[in-house]
């Protein structure tokens, strides 16, 4: 398989996460946003660990699911980086190319952090 | 459509997204009923309890998605089990347009639109349906 692996830096210059955009999305309610980033970040905990355990049994569908899911959340909520790679994992998952599917949810887990980082700021 | 009698069925996975259309809806139409569904499975099920005049649907969930609700719902029509034809909007983070356009001309699907939703988009089209 001709594997051609994504730049890192590609995803990096997009936004972790816009407030702007999130609190659109709520329309200006902060508590609602408090709420849905609260599920936003539990469901992506318990995704991250799913997709861990769908890698192992490379099972594409469930895989693909998955990054469906991450990517149309993502973007919702202003996750914009996440939601791009998640994307790019969904599109991945189509071909079942595992290895550069194991390399784009390695940058997507540091992006992950790298969220969880910035919500604690928001607390 | 009187927007005193509006049922809106929301049927997706997510239970944020579930959370932000409802919030939207309910300032929208706060005299309206809405119900909740995770999947298509549950979403069939409160079809048949509710009676939604309007669905917002997800495609891709697990355990039943867009397409097995919409199979379900236009054999329920074509066989009179169901008498009435619901409005369903399609609300997808889908990005391939011909599988886009598929859906557009599924039974009942009014509109697609992709995620992450544009509620302008949304309230347009539902102040088209309700008086």
């Amino acid at each position: 398989m001709n594997t051609t692996f994504p730049n890192k830096d590609d995803f990096l210059s997009v936004p972790v996460f816009e407030m702007e955009k999130a609190l659109n999305r709520v329309h200006n309610k902060k508590d609602l946003l408090e709420r849905v980033i609260d599920i936003f970040v539990k469901s992506l905990s318990e995704r991250i660990s799913a997709i861990e355990t769908e890698i192992h049994n490379e099972n594409w569908e469930s895989l693909g699911t998955l990054a469906h899911s991450i990517k149309g959340s993502s973007w919702t909520i202003g996750a914009q980086q996440l939601g791009d790679i998640a994307y790019a994992m969904e599109k991945t998952a189509d071909n079942k190319d595992i290895i550069l599917f194991s390399h784009l949810f390695q940058i997507f887990q540091e992006s992950a952090q790298r969220f969880f980082e910035v919500e604690k700021t928001l607390q | 459509m009187d927007k005193q009698n509006i049922r809106f069925l929301i049927v997706e996975d997510d239970e944020m997204i579930r959370l932000i259309h409802k919030d939207f809806l309910n300032d929208l139409y706060p005299e309206s009923k809405i119900f909740e569904a995770e999947n298509g499975a549950q979403g069939i099920c409160h079809y048949f309890e509710s009676n939604p005049n309007i669905i917002l649907l997800d495609m891709m969930m697990p355990i039943m998605g867009g397409e097995a609700f919409l199979d379900i719902l236009e054999e329920g029509h074509r066989s009179n089990i169901l008498k009435e034809k619901p409005k369903i909007i399609v609300v997808t983070a889908i990005k391939d347009v011909k599988e886009l356009m598929s859906i557009g001309k599924r039974f009942a699907v009014e509109a697609v639109i992709s995620k992450p939703l544009v509620q302008n988009q949304l309230k347009s089209l539902l102040e088209d349906w309700i008086s």
